[in-house]
């Protein structure tokens, strides 16, 4: 039954489910694709008051990204505590699945909805700016937001695992939008950023998956962004495997895992 | 005497009551840390697009942000009875609603004019803006009138949350709102006519627009057309909100929907 | 034979902080060291006050809960380092509307878990299927489980909790909060599962419950097990005797404490139903109080008095108040 066909069905299926949950929420599948989206409307508006089409597609093309951002990082943190209030992770914990196999498909039905705020901010920006992505090179541009995506669901992932102990995670999580969007670079070049901050951003692998898209767009390569943003993400779900065991018993240890 | 008592002491004991799961954990990071991000986001994007200085942002990001504990207290503090269901007991004491509701905001604009001006002082210390010493009376004056008006537009939407049950979706609905049509990042001198028109009739507007100004230096005189403004919208939201709330009561009593959760 | 579940010396201690400031932290000791054994096939209730330990008691059982000390088994595997072996083997349903997706059908929520148990694809459909007629929710699966009333979702989380075929069935406090016709067929459904061979760890509020389903029984208390055997042998260990019940109208302290100092007296209890006290006295065997305790509620206006065999529920009281 451990067979991996089993195992592959078992994902699929639970990423489905989750799907159809997130879908139903006026937060995560309402909000988490408004708020980037209305976010990314306004550092547009701020671009258009010079009206530089230059620096309008080098915004529009990094705003587009934001709401994969959004949607792990704020809906990864709030998870832990949303599986609490409905009284389930109790539940799930006690499964036979391991904990790491039951968030993985949750994260990636989040990356879902992410991807779709990517499109719909692509149109977005279309309609309402008159922005009209120009792109050289088509099929690295679509790895480079997959790669955003997955990458991110990865880091969701670590996120998500951490906060199984803390209570008051959602609130950190929430707090984590903001400077995310800031540091990964997605509507302002990295450069004007302190120096003290440079790691920070080259640690967050969306960085280079935007790097990705900005240069597939003008028809560079991407190839070594691309390949720096696969490594930064396996070494999160490597973090996260490791952590989520040990979390896991933590919580155990310490009856934290009931609190609501 | 009692309306007063009710005022008082009644608003700030259902403030404690409803906001007990408050921490320092939460309040941290959701309402200084984020603000001041927020600002710091815009100030680069400000940076970055060659637009506006650093002091137009930091002032527009700290007061929009005042809208977050503004509005969502002052829904939560309606809605979070409905979900504890305590609003009918509360709706059944014959104390008067005006005083009732009124004292449950004075606490609520605090809490806005604390985070605003936490805002506004973090954020000129971060970046290059230099607000004159002599302006800072004005402006703690000009974040609390605005403060009020975004409590005014938060009872409206408390009064909403008596028959509409998602408060939480509707209130960032409306943060985005105030964000992007009350000239938070670009004056509205710089927006379609249409979003301007609309900002003006927002809470906020005037008085991000006034403590700019003073920030630049400005005096009372030149300011307190907009601060009045913005002092008559935010009563007008407060007056458009108890009305509500005496419409809905009414309503309750004839339909009982203040039970359904 | 191994023992479905044993417990042994079982220890549970929170750490409980409170303060932002200044923060204090505290000990307290909510399992003290309880040891019990479950054979298999036994449907065995737990029975105690809320706060007695028994919610915590379970968790470690399940696995969800780490002991301070001691160490329990289930079917042989040990719950703190066989994790996997214990919860393929476990089902658990914990009583109250919540753990479960509100905003999916009750079909897939069942969908879900049995993903998450690993239950097999061409089984699952038959088994949910069998599962649905079992909890009497057939027609309804569609559904989004908002629109669930309490018992719906409580046969749901029954029928959640059997998905996997489990040999070992923990249920915590199912019961609460159902309506009596729901309760009912519940008690049939838990029968049901002793009848198939299923060992079930019950708690539970409800005497007649416990009396009705239950094999043995043990009483915890403070996290204590004060007693522990069959209905009948505990019925038998705090009364073998008789229980005498007078009604009277107004009865004064000072006349209670009285009659407490009867001999062979061993518990009395003042139960108000409306307007009149009802004095329920327990008393040993063969021991004669009904004339000195009216002798001695002189003064107090009576009403009906009579005798009767003591229940599960006498027994409990007396157990946990003692």
């Amino acid at each position: 039954m451990t067979g991996l066909g089993a195992r592959l069905r078992q994902q699929l299926v639970c990423f489905w489910l989750q799907l159809k949950i997130l879908m139903f929420s006026p937060f995560e599948g309402f909000l988490a694709v408004l708020f980037p989206l209305m976010f990314a409307t306004s550092a547009l508006l701020v671009y258009r008051v010079n009206n530089d089409p230059d620096a309008m597609l080098y915004a529009g093309i990094g705003a587009a990204a934001m709401g994969i951002w959004t949607s792990q990082t704020v809906s990864a943190t709030t998870l832990v505590q949303r599986e609490r209030r409905a009284g389930t992770l109790e539940l799930v914990v006690a499964a036979p699945t391991s904990f790491s196999l039951v968030l993985l498909p949750i994260t990636c039905a989040m990356a879902t909805i992410g991807l779709y705020s990517v499109v719909a901010t692509i149109l977005w920006d279309w309609w309402v700016f008159d922005i009209a992505l120009h792109v050289e090179d088509w099929p690295v541009f679509v790895l480079s937001i997959l790669m955003a995506t997955i990458t991110i669901a990865l880091f969701g992932f670590l996120l998500s695992v951490s906060a199984v102990r803390y209570r008051t995670s959602w609130a950190l999580g929430a707090a984590l939008e903001y400077p995310g969007w800031l540091l990964c670079g997605f509507v302002i070049p990295l450069d004007l950023l302190p120096d003290a901050l440079r790691p920070v951003s080259w640690a967050l692998a969306p960085t280079w998956a935007v790097e990705g898209m900005r240069a597939a767009a003008a028809g560079e390569s991407a190839w070594a962004d691309l390949a720096v943003c696969g490594a930064v993400g396996l070494a999160y779900a490597a973090l996260a495997g490791w952590l989520g065991v040990r979390l896991i018993n933590a919580a155990r240890r310490d009856a934290t895992l009931a609190l609501s | 005497m009692t309306s007063t008592r009710i005022f008082f002491v009644g608003g700030l004991m259902s403030y404690r009551a409803l906001f007990g799961w408050m921490n320092p954990w939460i309040f941290i990071p959701s309402l200084l840390v984020s603000p001041v991000c927020q600002i710091l986001l815009f100030a680069y994007i400000g940076r970055s697009a060659g637009v506006g200085d650093d002091e137009f942002y930091v002032i527009g990001n700290a007061l929009n942000y005042a809208a977050i504990p503004c509005m969502f207290a002052m829904t939560f503090t309606i809605g979070g009875e409905r979900f504890a269901q305590t609003l009918g007991l509360v709706l059944a004491t014959p104390a008067r609603r005006i005083p009732l509701f009124l004292g449950r905001s004075l606490p609520v604009i605090l809490n806005g004019w604390f985070v605003a001006m936490f805002g506004v002082v973090v954020g000129s210390l971060l970046l290059d803006a230099h607000i004159p010493g002599s302006a800072w009376p004005l402006i703690a004056l000009v974040v609390a009138v605005g403060s009020l008006a975004s409590t005014g537009l938060g009872l409206v939407m408390g009064a909403l949350n008596l028959v509409y049950r998602d408060g939480a979706t509707m209130g960032n609905v409306l943060f985005l709102v105030l964000l992007i049509f009350t000239g938070t990042n670009v004056a509205l001198d710089d927006l379609p006519g249409w979003m301007a028109a609309i900002g003006r009739c927002l809470p906020l507007s005037h008085a991000i627009e006034a403590t700019r100004m003073l920030g630049d230096g400005a005096t009372w005189g030149a300011v307190q057309g907009l601060v009045g403004t913005e002092a008559l919208i935010g009563l007008a939201y407060v007056a458009v909100g108890l009305a509500t709330i005496r419409l809905f009561e009414h309503l309750s009593r004839a339909g009982a929907t203040l039970d359904q959760i | 034979m191994t023992a479905a579940v044993e417990a042994r010396d079982l220890r549970r201690t929170f750490t409980t902080r409170s303060g932002a400031l200044r923060r204090t932290r505290k000990e307290v000791e909510a399992v003290k060291g309880v040891s019990f054994e479950i054979a298999p096939g036994e449907l065995f209730g737990l029975l105690g006050p809320n706060g007695a330990g028994k919610t915590t008691t379970i968790k470690m059982l399940i696995t969800l809960l780490i002991p301070s000390s001691g160490s329990a088994h289930v079917l042989g595997h040990d719950v703190v380092t066989d994790l996997r072996e214990v919860r393929r083997r476990i089902g658990y349903v914990f009583g109250g509307d919540r753990g479960l997706y509100e905003r999916l059908s009750g079909l897939d929520n069942l969908r879900y878990f049995s993903e998450l148990y690993g239950v097999a694809p061409r089984e699952q459909k038959k088994r949910i299927g069998e599962l649905l007629e079992l909890v009497g929710l057939t027609g309804r699966e569609g559904e989004r489980v908002e629109g669930y009333s309490r018992g719906m979702r409580q046969r749901l989380h029954i029928a959640r909790g059997l998905l996997h075929d489990p040999d070992v069935f923990f249920l915590d406090e199912p019961s609460i909060g159902i309506d009596p016709v729901g309760a009912r067929e519940l008690r049939a459904t838990i029968a049901g599962l002793r009848d198939q061979g299923k060992t079930v760890l019950l708690t539970t509020h409800y005497m007649f419950e416990a009396d009705e389903l239950c094999d043995r029984i043990a009483v915890i208390r403070s996290g204590e097990i004060v007693a522990e055997g069959t209905p009948t042998q505990l019925k038998g260990l705090v009364s073998a005797g008789r229980v005498l019940e007078v009604e009277t109208y107004g009865i004064s302290d000072d006349a209670v404490e009285a009659v407490r100092g009867i001999g062979g007296v061993r518990t009395v209890v003042v139960e108000d139903r409306g307007q009149v006290q009802v004095l329920v006295v327990s008393c040993e065997s063969g021991a004669e109080v009904t004339q000195p305790a009216l002798a001695r509620l002189d003064g107090t206006r009576v009403g009906r008095v009579s005798h009767r065999d003591p229940t599960l529920e006498d027994a409990y009281v007396e157990l946990v108040t003692r």
